[in-house]
C-alpha cells in the first residue's frame, strides 16, 4: 500500500466512524486540536486501524500518534 | 392531527416504550453481571421480560446462570459464558480494552456481531458508552452518542438528553441531541411532531451559558426542530415539553437532583402516612392516588436509557435496578429494534448533516 492510499484508509475511518468533517483531514491535522476528537475517538480510530490494516497497537504507540501524519506513518511501519 | 393517538398517562408511555411487534421475534443480550444486585435479580427480570416474541442471550458465567435458573429454565432464555466482571468502579476505556471477555463486553459483541440486536446491562455506564462507541459504533454523521432516559415528571415522563455522556459538548452537539430527542420521542413514544426545549437559566434565548446561547441560534435555525424554546429546571418535572436537551455535565447533575428528590418525598411520605392511627385512615382512603404518585415517580417503570446515536440499541439499566427494572430496560432494548427509530435515526441526520452550513 502506498502512503497516499494508507491516507485514504485512515480518512476513511475518521469520516465514515468518527463523523470528523472530511475537508479537515490532511497530513498535518492534529487529532486533538484540529479534528476535535477526543480521547475515546483515538482509543475508537486505533481499534479500527487495528481491524483493518491488521495490526497491533499497543496504548504507549498509540500515545505519540498525534497527527494523521503519525498515523499514516505507524501504519507504514508495521506494514513494512 | 387528530389521528394521533395522544399519550394520557405514564402507562400509555411505558407501554409505548415496551410495545412488541407481532410476528417480529427480537433477540436482546443481556449483562447478567450489570447491577448491584447482579446475577440473582437480573435472571429474575430475564424470566419476566423473556416471551416467544423476545428472547434473551443471558451472559455471565455459566455455573452459576444454570444454578440460578435451576427448575425455572425458559426456551426463550440462552446462556452465552463469560467468566470476567466490570465493576462499577473500573475506569471505562482500560475496562473495556483489559477485559474482552467479561460479561459487559461480550454482551455488547453479541450486539454488534449481530447474534443479538440490541443488549441490555445495568452495570457500569461509562463501560457501556465506551462499549458501545468502540464495538457498536455510532450511527454515520453522528458526533456524540447521548444518553437519553425518560424523567418520570408529572403528569407524563419528559424524554431528557444528555443525562451524562458528555460533560463537555459543542453547539452542534447540542443541535443533534435535539434532532435525536425528537426521533426518539416520535418513533419510540408515538407522539406526534414532539417539542424540543433546551434546558438553560431562563427562557429568553440570550440566556444562558455561552455554548446554550449558541445552541440556541443553532436549533431555533433547524427547520427540522419543532423548537420551544429555552426551559428552566423547574420544567423538567412540570411538563411544558416532550424533549429536553441539555449537555451531559448539567443533564446528569439534573437527573440526579430530580431522582434524589422524588425518592426523598416517597420515603417522607411513607413515613407520614405509617405514623399516627389518623395518617392511617388518611393513607387507606388515599392510597390508589399514592399509589398512582408512586409509580409516575419510580424510574424502574421505564427501566433504562438509551444510549442513542449507535447503531444498535443499547440499554443501560439503574445499577440498583430490581426484576421488574431489568425487566422492562430489557422489553426497551427490544423495542429500540422493531420500531423505526434507527433507520429514522440515520435518516434524519444525514439530511441535517447535508444542509449543515
Amino acid at each position: 500500500m502506498t502512503r497516499e492510499e494508507v491516507f485514504e484508509q485512515v480518512k476513511s475511518i475518521l469520516v465514515e466512524t468518527l463523523s470528523v468533517d472530511e475537508d479537515k483531514v490532511t497530513m498535518d491535522a492534529r487529532f486533538q486540536e484540529d479534528l476535535e476528537t477526543d480521547s475515546l475517538d483515538l482509543v475508537e480510530l486505533v481499534m479500527t486501524m487495528e481491524d483493518k490494516f491488521g495490526i497491533k497497537i499497543t496504548d504507549e504507540e498509540a500515545a505519540e500518534i498525534k497527527t494523521v501524519g503519525d498515523a499514516v506513518d505507524f501504519v507504514m511501519g508495521r506494514l513494512g | 392531527m387528530m389521528a394521533e393517538a395522544r399519550l394520557l398517562t405514564p402507562h400509555d408511555i411505558q407501554a409505548a416504550l415496551t410495545a412488541q411487534k407481532a410476528g417480529v421475534t427480537v433477540r436482546v443480550a443481556v449483562d447478567a453481571l450489570g447491577g448491584d444486585h447482579a446475577p440473582e435479580i437480573v435472571v429474575d427480570g430475564v424470566l419476566q421480560a423473556a416471551n416467544a416474541l423476545l428472547k434473551v442471550l443471558l451472559v455471565g458465567p455459566e455455573g452459576r446462570l444454570r444454578e440460578l435458573l435451576a427448575g425455572r429454565e425458559s426456551p426463550f432464555v440462552e446462556i452465552v459464558d463469560a467468566a470476567d466482571r466490570i465493576a462499577s468502579g473500573d475506569e471505562p476505556v482500560e475496562a473495556v480494552r483489559g477485559k474482552p471477555g467479561s460479561s459487559l463486553v461480550t454482551a455488547v459483541r453479541l450486539t454488534s456481531e449481530g447474534a443479538a440486536e440490541a443488549c441490555f446491562s445495568a452495570g457500569n455506564t461509562g463501560a457501556m458508552l465506551a462499549a458501545g462507541m468502540l464495538h457498536v459504533h455510532r450511527i454515520k454523521g453522528v458526533m456524540r452518542p447521548a444518553i437519553c432516559t425518560l424523567l418520570p415528571a408529572v403528569p407524563l415522563p419528559v424524554v431528557f438528553l444528555d443525562a451524562g455522556a458528555n460533560a463537555d459538548v459543542r453547539p452542534e452537539h447540542l443541535r443533534q441531541f435535539a434532532v435525536m430527542g425528537q426521533v426518539f420521542a416520535h418513533e419510540v413514544l408515538g407522539i406526534a411532531d414532539p417539542t424540543v426545549g433546551l434546558l438553560s437559566i431562563g427562557e429568553e434565548p440570550g440566556k444562558g451559558n455561552a455554548v446554550t446561547i449558541e445552541a440556541h441560534k443553532l436549533i431555533a435555525a433547524d427547520p427540522q426542530i419543532n423548537f420551544f424554546g429555552n426551559v428552566e429546571g423547574h420544567q423538567l418535572v412540570q411538563r411544558t415539553v416532550d424533549v429536553i436537551v441539555a449537555d451531559g455535565f448539567a443533564g446528569n447533575i439534573a437527573l440526579k437532583v430530580f431522582e434524589g428528590t422524588a425518592k426523598t418525598i416517597v420515603s417522607e411520605i411513607r413515613k407520614a402516612v405509617s405514623g399516627s392511627g389518623r395518617a392511617k385512615v388518611g393513607a387507606a382512603i388515599m392510597a390508589p392516588d399514592l399509589r398512582r404518585i408512586g409509580a409516575a415517580l419510580d424510574p424502574e417503570e421505564y427501566g433504562g436509557a438509551y444510549l442513542l446515536g449507535l447503531r444498535r440499541p443499547l440499554i443501560i439499566g439503574h445499577g440498583s435496578s430490581r426484576a421488574k427494572g431489568v425487566a422492562n430496560g430489557i422489553r426497551t432494548a427490544s423495542r429500540g429494534v422493531t420500531s423505526e427509530l434507527l433507520p429514522t435515526l440515520a435518516a434524519r441526520i444525514e439530511a441535517a448533516g447535508a444542509q449543515a452550513p
